[in-house]
């Protein structure tokens, strides 16, 4: 055991301190940079927001393109367990990897097309519950209610807990014998259900630890809607002798349509390129029945030393998750609310 | 003149750029050595902290940095960083990292480091592990790590001898005390979908996964285990419904199963204060099988030294000196009393406790019967087609034949994947 | 029915009502809440067991010798002490880069705008692990590993994108006119910027806050790669020694995520004031 001593307290402060420093010096030899470059030299109409934007950029895109370029490389070559070091790069090998995702199954049994299907309906059933639920609670909390406040700050707190303990205590949970899911379903009169051995219903186990997680986010961000969505609108329609559900539909659906689609989009990424629940829960088991995307890329990568083969198929679920959420925004027009209008 | 300006900024953005931020860190000699063994309760890493100090003490200049890390992320860590040609000096993990290092060419064989006189002084099973292309590739530190019948003689005063016994006190150690349809106590409890676990069973039916690299899978002896495990589960009902390894612990802890099928590693365990209320605690070689008159061989394996491929000659001396040090008979006795590990070296397992140790003698006893886990690469994939065919038949959603040819198929696969 | 479920809001509901959705409210409450105190349950159990099949909430002999054992005798003052310095500094740099970004994007139209924003939720589809390998190649060769400053460029670059969508749309909401009354009054663009967009945007700032903070607090995968040296790990590696391979410390392990649940779970209260008013993606135009 090593205890905590002051001077790694102060050793970690002044490791904080000087990142922070060599940042800002970074930043400022950047902006200089920027501003003679764009606005002295080059003259451009828009130095100004160029130089705001240019320090994340530049951080987002130092750390993305060479990784990114380096995966791209391994894609075309035959990197594997027996050619780890003296690997080769080639188009050969690059047709054959791209292939391979496609031809044949990805891990032992299941295939591209079936993990691209489950991964689908991960999503969907994810997300749309996510948005039902919070929408849901979201509706109740803005109503006039004592113990508003505890209410919200309870309900926020699967987001709190961070993922991996809040999969971890789930997994217990669905235990055949000692968790309580099987518990309340005897109450309830059910017969008890093998959750982790069964991969249908494995498959709705981490789905359902999922939605729990995933709900807090969207009530915030809906209540958040709601909240700025003017009375006076209400106040209108109840003269004109609309319904709750008119009104819902003619009033709240429309005005939340702005804050939904973002909201939808980042919630169809995140829970598309969901690693840490399924594999937490059951490592993408039994009978690799609940695996999707992202978890079966990892096996296949760090447990079957398949890297060539790995590197190109995480550029196919990049590229399907590009089109994805390009239909999306074409199909709900959100990104005419992304531009800014 | 405004583009002589431009010039120096650029230059000077490059020079920001390129400069390696992290050369403002603080830079140490260190002798790094990652380790598998997790921060238990008095476990083998608090040890292993305090052996380090005591090595640097004779040696001015050398600091030890002693990571631990998960067995997989050990594996998956220390991939990448061969890959990137830096990392640790030396590896303290289990043997079925071998099989990929050395296909990978990230570790280095131990025969001329060490010399053949001091490999010699290893019992030869625990060298033939890591034996591979004709080379050691690693320094044996304990071996076993082998499944054996734990029992709880506060409900079984003695051990059963077959399965045919096995079964019959099984059944009457299962009972539902509440009446709810779910029994309350178990006559066996196991990790049950897990194939290191089924092995011990597969080899009482004369089966084994692999025969060198081949795989042999789809085997009269395969069939016979799966039956065997199915009928556990579905006719003999000796066993929970659902039991992955933390439920078997806590049932055998909680005194709620007479039998347990565990490692060498849970031994101390079970003998804490808590766990004594419950458990009196014995150690059997699991039941031979009645059908086939052989004894289940549970996989022996072992921890071992390991050094990576990138180390210079400077560091593989120090690498050298730890290693014989931990190899000493001092250290692997205290290994041995403290850890319940089986040494390593002939003449740390010719110490008596051994012989006069009960619960020791009865973990050696299993292990004699044990057979040693295939390094080779080929074994993972072997242990990854399994899985999912087991986990099937322990569902109910699979014959046992047609598991087996499963497994079969499966492997061939992903050897064939492997050795593209 | 129907008109009071989705009616207007400031109108008084009937006591029935009332009831009902205080009813419904408890019940997500309860199920919200439930699975983290079985965390405690087990926390509060001697020995290293991680199933009982008692259902009781606080076990029948119930002790904090976990807390103790986790304090004391474990290295996790270490962890807590690091994640801090690693994830104040990440919610520090991403902040601020993104708050500046998003201002141009919401307040300039300009060739490859559109682009730029595609861009960053790109950056959010990255298969995780896909860039596990080539990043830790970059590590080293840039002698990154074994400290923070890897650590927290990739934390801060992985929260960026989302800060800037959030912060765009909260920008967004802010009538321009604040801010030409600001330039009228004399004041550069950088100024009115810093005067007047800044403090009226302090909910959302925190709310990138927030997320920036959980995302670097809980993060595994990069830490596994680049920190190496026992003294420098963050909570999430330092879990993983608790869970060995197969004799895993589960009552440590849980009063440890109770202990690093807590942070979280206080930042989220201290801030659910300004959290749903700084959350508004998009932003709602009237």
């Amino acid at each position: 055991m090593i205890p905590l001593t002051w001077d790694m307290v102060v050793q970690g402060l002044v490791e904080a301190g000087r990142i922070l420093g060599l940042l800002a010096v970074g930043v400022v030899v950047l902006e200089l940079f920027a501003y003679f470059v764009f606005h002295r030299w080059l003259k451009l109409k828009h130095s100004l927001p160029l130089m705001l934007m240019l320090p994340a950029l530049v951080a987002v895109a130092a750390l993305i393109i060479y990784p990114f370029g380096f995966n791209l490389k391994l894609a075309f070559s035959n990197m594997s367990m027996y050619r780890f070091k003296n690997f080769s790069v080639g188009l050969s090998y690059g047709i054959e990897n791209f292939l391979d995702v496609f031809r044949a199954p990805v891990l032992q049994n299941v295939t591209f097309l079936k993990l691209l299907l489950r991964t689908v309906v991960w999503t969907a059933v994810n997300v749309v519950f996510h948005v039902l639920g919070g929408l849901f609670l979201a509706i109740l909390l803005n109503r006039p209610l004592k113990g508003k406040a505890i209410y919200r700050t309870l309900l926020t707190i699967p987001w709190a807990i961070p993922q991996v303990i809040a999969a971890l205590a789930w997994k217990n949970e669905f235990h055949y014998q000692y968790g309580f899911v099987n518990a309340m379903l005897k109450q309830l009169g059910f017969a008890p259900v093998q959750w982790l051995s069964d991969p249908r219903w494995a498959f709705v186990a981490v789905i359902i630890v999922n939605i729990w997680l995933g709900i807090p986010f969207m009530m915030v961000i809906l209540l958040g809607g709601l909240q700025s969505i003017s009375p006076e609108y209400y106040d209108a329609a109840q003269i004109d002798g609309a319904s709750g559900w008119q009104q819902f539909r003619s009033i709240t659906m429309p005005l939340l349509k702005p804050v939904l689609i973002p909201a939808t989009v980042l919630g169809v990424v995140w829970t598309f390129n969901n690693f840490n629940v399924i594999y937490l829960i059951t490592r993408g088991g039994p009978m690799e029945g609940t695996d999707i995307l992202v978890t079966s890329l990892y096996k296949a990568v760090f447990e079957f030393y398949r890297y060539g083969f790995g590197a190109a198929y995480s550029t196919v679920i990049l590229i399907i998750l590009l089109l994805f959420t390009w239909v999306h925004l074409r199909i709900t027009r959100g990104m005419g609310e992304a531009e800014g209008a | 003149m405004k583009r002589a300006f431009v010039l120096t900024l650029t230059s000077l953005l490059l020079v920001a750029l390129l400069l390696p931020v992290g050369a403002f860190a603080q830079k140490k000699v260190t002798f790094t050595l990652w380790t598998k063994e997790g921060e238990v309760a008095g476990g083998a890493l608090e040890d292993i902290v305090a052996l380090s100090k005591e090595f640097i003490k004779t040696r001015p200049g050398l600091t030890m940095e002693i990571v631990s890390y998960g067995v997989e992320d050990l594996r998956q860590n220390f991939q990448a960083a061969a890959f990137a040609g830096q990392g640790p000096d030396l590896l303290w993990t289990v043997s079925d990292h071998a099989g990929p290092f050395v296909a990978m060419e990230i570790i280095k064989p131990v025969d001329d480091i060490f010399g053949a006189e001091f490999l010699e002084g290893f019992v030869r099973p625990g060298l033939e592990v890591v034996e591979l292309e004709g080379k050691t590739w690693g320094v044996p530190i304990s071996v076993g790590n082998h499944l054996m019948l734990l029992y709880n003689k506060k409900l079984l005063p003695e051990a059963p001898q077959n399965t045919d016994e096995m079964i019959k006190v099984g059944q009457e150690l299962t009972v539902d005390v509440d009446n709810d349809g779910m029994p309350d106590q178990y006559g066996l409890v196991y990790n049950l979908n897990e194939p290191f676990f089924f092995a011990p069973w597969l080899g009482g039916f004369g089966g084994w996964p692999l025969d060198g690299v081949t795989p042999t899978l789809d085997t009269p002896g395969m069939v016979g285990a799966l039956q065997f495990v199915h009928d556990l589960k579905f006719v003999h009902k000796i066993v929970p419904v659902e039991c992955d390894y933390d439920a078997a612990d806590s049932l055998f802890k909680e005194g709620k199963a007479a039998m347990l099928v565990n490692g060498d590693w849970s031994i101390a365990e079970y003998q804490t204060p808590e766990v004594k209320a419950n458990v009196e605690l014995g150690i059997a070689r699991i039941p031979m099988i009645s059908e086939t008159g052989l004894w289940p061989a549970p996989m022996t394996s072992g921890i071992y030294f390991m050094i990576p491929d990138y180390l210079d000659d400077e560091k593989v001396a120090i690498a050298k000196e730890f290693v014989e040090f931990i190899s000493s008979d001092e250290v692997q006795v205290l290994f041995l009393e403290k850890h319940m590990r089986l040494p390593a070296t002939a003449t740390a397992l010719a110490h008596p406790s051994i012989s006069t140790d009960p619960l020791l003698k009865g973990s050696a006893d299993q292990m004699v019967v044990g057979k040693p886990m295939p390094t080779v690469p080929e074994m993972r994939a072997a242990w990854d087609a399994i899985r999912p065919n087991q986990e099937a038949v322990m569902a109910g959603k699979m014959t046992a034949e047609a598991a087996a040819k499963a497994m079969q198929e499966a492997a061939e696969k992903l050897i064939r994947e492997m050795n593209k | 029915m129907m008109k009071k479920l989705f009616g207007k809001k400031g109108r008084e509901d009937s006591l029935a009502k009332r009831l009902l959705i205080h009813l419904v409210l408890i019940m997500a409450c309860v199920i919200a809440v439930y699975p983290f105190l079985r965390v405690i349950t087990i926390s509060l159990r001697p020995g290293a067991q991680l199933l009982s099949t008692s259902l009781a909430l606080i076990p029948a002999n119930a002790t904090l010798e976990n807390y103790r054992t986790l304090i004391f005798d474990k290295d996790f003052t270490i962890w807590l002490w690091n994640s801090l310095v690693v994830s104040i500094t990440t919610v520090i740099v991403a902040v601020l880069l993104s708050a500046s970004a998003a201002y141009a994007f919401s307040r300039w139209t300009f060739p490859g705008k559109k682009q730029g924003l595609l861009f960053l939720l790109t950056t959010q589809m990255l298969p995780p692990g896909m860039l596990l390998l080539p990043i830790y190649v970059m590590v080293v060769r840039m002698q990154l590993f074994n400290t923070y400053t890897g650590m927290i460029l990739a934390h801060s670059v992985g929260a960026v994108p989302f800060s800037i969508w959030l912060l765009k749309g909260y920008y967004d909401t802010i009538p321009k006119e604040l801010e030409e009354a600001a330039l009228v009054d004399g004041a550069g663009a950088i100024e009115a910027f810093l005067k007047v967009i800044i403090p009226l945007s302090t909910p959302a700032l925190g709310v990138c806050g927030l997320f920036s903070f959980m995302s670097s607090w809980s993060e595994f995968m990069m830490a596994r790669v680049m920190l190496q040296k026992s003294n420098l790990f963050t909570w999430p590696l330092g879990f993983q020694k608790l869970l060995d391979q197969f004799t895993s410390q589960w009552g440590v392990f849980s009063a440890a995520s109770v202990l690093v649940a807590v942070p979280a779970m206080l930042l989220f209260m201290y801030s659910s004031k300004w959290l749903v008013s700084g959350l508004t993606l998009g932003g709602v135009k009237e």
